[in-house]
């Protein structure tokens, strides 16, 4: 499903990413774990194509198509979706516009007419039901005065209802409680099928008790160090990154 | 105010001597004086030019250089272009600055006097006299504006009354208002108690080149409501100047909306002054700007009582091409005491060919009081866009979602459904005509 080849990314100037290569096939979640400053947003943003994060080598190939051509907006047609570390709060535009513009972008992207506004609602309605969400907040203006918690929750209904392919979630965990880990894993989870792929990466080995990933990877200073299984996120868990002999914070 | 620093006007004059009396109640003497007068007054100050600091931002220099006609006439027939169709209430519509009979409707209710301008004058003269004759304006535009007054309405709202309906009044324009100035003016008479609605709406074609000038004199008093709902969308070649002066009375509440799309150049001027103990205010509206659009601003706030509250919130939108000012005076006079008046003046700008100038003043006498102020000028929120885009919506509707959330605040208060889903129409015409573009 994506392929990445020797990524090299750039951000203001500054090298972070220096040859990172990664192949996620359909049906796989991979997780990617690292000390801060790795790369790890980096990477996030660079299969999603942030502005201002240079490639300046490699490729990023995504159903056998050059990813790296597309805007933004067309990633998202394809059908990857990016949930945030910190989602951003919009004033004076609610979540269910939001949601019906998204809906609607992305199956015109896809040449599919729009969702009549009944079935929008209905699987809107369903999908908030699904992650506890109270119906109220479709109303509130897209993540504006939401807790930690409750924007993580709704990056979950987004992607619920986005219904992607593909997903990377960067540190989706980080700033919850036990409960919203917990829906938010289920969010997780109930992706998880032989056609869709994830990939998580997260700062601790607690959320992946709950969303057990096929492939753990270690990312520091730019490069994929290491590969195993769920293990090793126990191991690292245990024995931290100088335990793997891993330098934090290499600049 | 120095002449000096003022534009002529004389060819303002020269069309007065020639058409003059050719002007509408011109078989009243008084009404004859008047406009003399108003002509002389104008005339010792002339058009105000870009050295008075009001008029920073507003360049009249093609009304002193062109050669804007008198309108002395126009045909009564059915024009009813820019009407809001789903608004129940009386229809007021001017074409070309006349009063058009055939296409308006007024609905009669008990204690509500809506008449045409020009039939006041004739039908009640004494007491038009009076509120002609104050002799208080406040600017040379205002005098210009009564001595080529070609038509307007006066409303009058007895006490303990509630209009059943918005008022609407439409001013559109036909091919005759070419190179032409148009001048109306209106008074508004909200008494104790009594609570009125006005729609106003602006509208002209792209292809004339005209000047429309409309001054709006209200009286709101002791616990009285007067809201005036203002849409302007004057052809491309068109001035407009719009203002609005206002006394507001003790315990009284004047709500102004504006949205101003068109015109080459537009400026509104709204000056409330608030005359009662617990006086309210509140401005709010919109400008958005591009190719050749200039849109100015400018309200001035007298807080002469004490315990008097007014909040104005302005956003600005430019594009390629635009350019805009707020200017936003407040005056807190020594005896208003415990006043509250805020103000908010934000700007986006869509392209680097784009111009937005914001300008607080407060003057404040009074050593009790809580003033606010605060202006911006930016661009879209970048985080905010990745956001969106990374959720499907390409460049155009993600700026189109942010554009209008930036808008729609202005709006968002309005309870006279219709129309705040018209205003927010507009807007969101206005943007997609920019990615037709």
């Amino acid at each position: 499903m994506l392929e990445i080849k020797n990524l090299h990314v750039e951000v203001g100037g500054q090298k972070i990413l220096k040859g990172l290569n990664l192949n996620i096939n359909d049906g796989e979640v991979h997780a990617i774990m690292g000390p801060n400053g790795a790369g790890k947003s980096t990477l996030s943003y660079a299969i999603c194509g942030k502005p201002g994060y240079e490639i300046t080598e490699g490729s990023v190939t995504f159903k056998g198509k050059n990813f790296l051509e597309l805007e933004a907006s067309e990633r998202a047609g394809e059908g990857v979706f990016l949930g945030f570390q910190y989602p951003v709060e919009i004033p004076g535009v609610s979540n269910i516009n939001f949601l019906r513009a998204a809906i609607n972008s992305v199956r015109k992207y896809r040449n599919e007419g729009e969702l009549a506004a009944g079935d929008f609602l209905k699987l809107i309605r369903s999908k908030a039901a699904e992650l506890e969400m109270d119906p109220e907040m479709l109303k509130r203006a897209v993540n504006v005065g939401f807790s930690g918690g409750e924007k993580k929750r709704n990056e979950m209904v987004q992607m619920s209802m986005l219904d992607p392919i593909f997903a990377v979630l960067d540190e989706t965990d980080s700033g919850l409680d036990i409960d919203a880990l917990r829906i938010v894993a289920d969010g997780i989870n109930r992706m998880r099928c032989p056609e869709k792929s994830i990939l998580v990466i997260t700062h601790y080995q607690r959320l992946l008790d709950y969303v057990v990933p096929d492939f753990v990877h270690v990312l520091a200073n730019g490069k994929i160090v290491k590969s195993g299984d769920k293990s090793l996120a126990i191991r690292l868990e245990k024995e931290g990154y100088a335990g793997l002999g891993i330098e934090e914070n290499v600049a | 105010m120095t002449a000096k620093n003022h534009l002529g006007g004389l060819k303002f004059k020269a069309q007065f001597d020639l058409w003059g009396n050719s002007l509408p109640r011109s078989e009243l003497d008084w009404v004859v004086k008047l406009r003399h007068e108003s002509m002389a007054k104008f005339l010792q100050f002339g058009l105000p030019g870009p050295k008075v600091e009001a008029w920073k931002y507003t360049n009249l220099g093609q009304l002193n250089s062109g050669n804007y006609e008198l309108i002395t006439s126009a045909d009564n027939v059915v024009n009813e272009m820019g009407l809001l169709e789903n608004l129940k209430g009386s229809k007021v519509i001017f074409t070309d600055g006349f009063y058009n009979k055939a296409s308006s409707t007024i609905e009669s209710q008990n204690g509500v006097k809506l008449l045409s301008l020009n039939d006041y004058l004739k039908d009640f003269p004494e007491a038009a006299q009076k509120i002609l004759n104050k002799n208080d304006d406040d600017s040379s535009l205002q005098s210009l504006n009564t001595a080529l007054m070609t038509g307007g309405y006066v409303l009058f709202v007895d006490k303990n009354t509630t209009l059943t309906a918005p008022i609407q009044i439409l001013h559109n324009t036909t091919t005759s208002s070419e190179n032409k100035s148009i001048a109306t003016k209106c008074f508004i008479d909200v008494q104790e108690n009594s609570f009125a609605q006005i729609v106003e709406i602006f509208i002209g074609a792209d292809e004339q080149n005209y000047w429309r000038h409309h001054v709006t004199e209200a009286i709101v008093s002791e616990n009285a409501v007067l809201e005036i709902y203002q849409i302007q969308e004057e052809g491309k070649k068109a001035i407009h100047t719009a203002d609005t002066h206002v006394d507001v009375g003790q315990r009284a509440n004047f709500k102004h909306y504006s949205l101003n799309l068109g015109g080459k150049i537009s400026r509104t001027e709204i000056k409330p002054t608030l005359k009662g103990l617990q006086a309210n205010v509140d401005l709010r509206g919109a400008f958005l700007g591009r190719n050749g659009n200039a849109h100015d601003v400018f309200t001035h706030m007298k807080h002469l009582c004490p315990e008097g509250t007014s909040d104005q919130i302005y956003r600005g939108v430019l594009d390629k091409g635009g350019k805009s000012s707020f200017q936003g005076k407040v005056y807190v006079a020594k005896d208003a005491q415990l006043t509250n008046a805020d103000q908010s003046n934000k700007n986006l700008i869509l392209d680097r060919n784009a111009e937005a100038n914001s300008k607080p003043e407060l003057l404040i006498y009074a050593d009790d009081v809580k003033c606010s102020h605060g202006a911006t000028v930016g661009e879209l929120d970048a985080d905010a866009l990745y956001y969106l885009k990374s959720r499907g919506l390409d460049q155009n509707a993600a700026t189109a979602l942010l554009v209008e959330a930036f808008v729609s605040e202005v709006y968002e208060e309005i309870k006279l459904e219709p129309l705040r889903s018209k205003y927010l129409e507009l807007a969101l015409n206005w943007l997609s005509k920019e990615h037709k573009k």
